[in-house]
């Protein structure tokens, strides 16, 4: 079986290039956050949490982490109505014009990050909403809108329609087939979906970028403007949020839905 | 009487209540009329991204007064004429567009036997391992990989240290179009292996055997049978990564250092260092265009896939 052992080693030579390139900054910065030295520097000066006292006491990371997390919550808060109603009328309902609702409902995902960001700004501006933070936690959830509607259509198509004539048939008046049925079935998606927008608004970047000032900034932007002077630890400190947070969304999608739903063929 | 309602559990009340407040707001004869209410809120959502788009097309249209620095109240086309003709965004654009098209092919190339292993592999260990390394850069940012890039590569980075070390001096390693690309390709792994596992989940396994059983080797299999399947994918990721690494904003500003500008960096400084939205807004709705037209490719040629909106009817 020479053949297949060529096969795995040409695939295995792939694989393992690839794995390095996507854990090496994760495990750098990692890294870097726990070192004793003033300055990052390879092989490290030996092992501290220093830096994590450090970004404790300094009240503009934390401030600007304190935001990045209202900008989350308030993308989640919003996104959870707006998509699970949707994503039910969607999968539910016969709906006229379905193909265009879907087609535009995908506009967040078509139009380029920079040109959306930039509209919105613009928008917010004439509003002059922006400086506040109720804007970009809006504009990170139109961008990201379709996960959560993807999230809530991919298990409302498992709830059988019958399911609901039952409830009537026993006398269910609407509302409380949508709070008993309905709803429980979907749940699983709405977990889903919630989890997606929230991480993915708490470390969106260019469209804070755009729409924060110098008083509102999120935590990716003012990791963006320190990074432009000196490297220092600190900033790594911070940066292991966003990769704990990583982290335990991973595990509690994992634990939900199962990662390997992405692998499935439609 | 009295008695026998208070045994009515107090649920059971609030639900009668909140039944006849919604049989009230919306009587059962608009129950057509439902799933489009339902819809309501997510595309006016959606509006203010068509709002803006507006909104861009209409600064596109007025030319910034150099003397006032007010931007001017008629419509014209200058803007336009000055983003076809002018050299410099002509560089920017042709530096974008190059990077896309290199990132794509690399990325595919890495992305393709990474996909195939985490489809194929029989142990569900492995598999588990290759997703957690995929979604975790996917959930962690740009901006907090691109300094962990900046740690690695930097003048004083850990590959400068190492390479001191053995006595090889300090090279430049960032700053330059390879080190955005490679940022990019990074950045843009993730997106390619999601796109492609599907479409490898759908070739069955036994089809290679087959193949082999006729004699073929793994590359003849490989060339002739899982290639031409694995197509619709492979098309459907690159133009995904196109679009994606054309319009990307971060990587190129960081690990660019300025010096190496894609046309969403040049938008930027038009609207925040030169201050000519009018420029800047021509910009995006041409960069909206091409971006929206490579994405409507994809749709239209396998249909939003698994980000489809309707799940089968069951």
């Amino acid at each position: 079986m020479t053949g297949s052992r060529s096969k795995s080693i040409v695939i295995w030579t792939f694989v393992i290039t690839a794995l390095v390139m996507l854990s090496a900054p994760t495990i750098v910065v990692l890294g870097a956050s726990f070192t004793a030295g003033n300055i990052i520097t390879f092989p490290p000066e030996g092992l501290s949490l220093k830096w994590y006292g450090a970004i404790a006491q300094a009240s503009d990371l934390r401030q600007a982490f304190v935001r990045s997390l209202i900008v989350a919550s308030i993308c989640t808060i919003v996104s959870i109505p707006v998509g699970t109603l949707a994503g039910i009328a969607l999968a539910k309902y016969r709906v006229r014009f379905a193909r265009s609702i879907q087609i535009y409902l995908l506009l967040p995902f078509t139009i380029p990050l920079i040109g959306s960001g930039i509209g919105m700004m613009l928008v917010f501006g004439n509003m002059g909403v922006l400086g506040s933070l109720w804007p970009v936690g809006i504009a990170c959830c139109v961008i990201n809108l379709p996960f959560m509607i993807w999230a809530v259509t991919a298990s409302a198509s498992n709830l059988s329609p019958d399911l609901e004539l039952a409830a009537a048939n026993c006398g269910a008046p609407p509302l409380q087939r949508f709070l008993y049925i309905t709803l429980p079935a979907v749940l699983p998606g709405v977990i889903t979906g919630s989890l997606l927008m929230f991480i993915l608004a708490l470390n969106e970047f260019l469209v804070s970028l755009l729409l924060v000032d110098a008083r509102s900034v999120t935590l990716p932007v003012q990791i963006y403007n320190s990074i432009r002077s000196i490297i220092t630890p600190d900033l790594a400190a911070i940066s292991v949020v966003f990769i704990a947070s990583a982290a335990i969304a991973i595990a509690v999608l994992d634990r939900l839905v199962g990662l390997d739903i992405f692998l499935k063929s439609k | 009487m009295r008695k026998s309602r208070a045994a009515y559990p107090l649920t059971w009340r609030v639900m009668d209540m909140l039944e006849a407040i919604a049989a009230r707001l919306w009587p059962a004869r608009f129950a057509r009329a439902l799933p489009y209410l339902m819809l309501a809120p997510a595309v006016l959502l959606v509006g203010i991204l068509v709002l803006g788009l507006v909104q861009i097309g209409d600064s596109s249209l007025r030319v910034l007064d150099t003397s006032t620095f007010l931007m001017s109240e008629d419509y014209t086309l200058a803007n336009y004429q000055r983003a076809l003709t002018e050299s410099f965004f002509a560089t920017v654009a042709g530096r974008s567009l190059l990077g896309s098209v290199i990132v794509t092919v690399i990325t595919l190339i890495l992305a393709f036997p990474y996909a195939y292993l985490m489809v194929r592999t029989p142990s569900s260990a492995l598999r588990n391992v290759l997703l957690v390394a995929l979604f975790l850069p996917f959930f962690i940012g740009q901006v907090v990989r691109a300094y962990g890039w900046l740690i690695i590569l930097g003048n004083q980075g850990m590959v400068n240290e190492a390479l001191g070390l053995v006595g090889v001096p300090p090279m430049r390693l960032l700053y330059n179009y390879p080190a955005v690309l490679f940022g990019l390709i990074q950045y843009m792994l993730p997106f390619a292996v999601l796109m492609l596992a599907p479409a490898l989940t759908a070739i069955p396994a036994e089809l290679e055997a087959a193949a082999s059983s006729l004699g073929a080797n793994w590359l003849g299999t490989f060339r002739h049978v899982v290639l031409p399947l694995a197509r619709p994918g492979l098309v459907g990721a690159g133009l995904v990564v196109v679009t994606l690494s054309l319009t990307d904003f971060a990587i190129p500003a960081i690990l660019g250092g300025g010096s190496q500008d894609f046309i969403a960096n040049a938008i930027y400084d038009q609207f925040f260092r030169t201050s000519d939205q009018g420029m800047g807004a021509t910009l995006s709705l041409l960069l909206v265009a091409v971006g929206s037209l490579l994405v409507g490719l994809v749709f239209m040629l396998f249909g939003a896939g698994t980000l489809a909106m309707t799940g089968e009817r069951k």
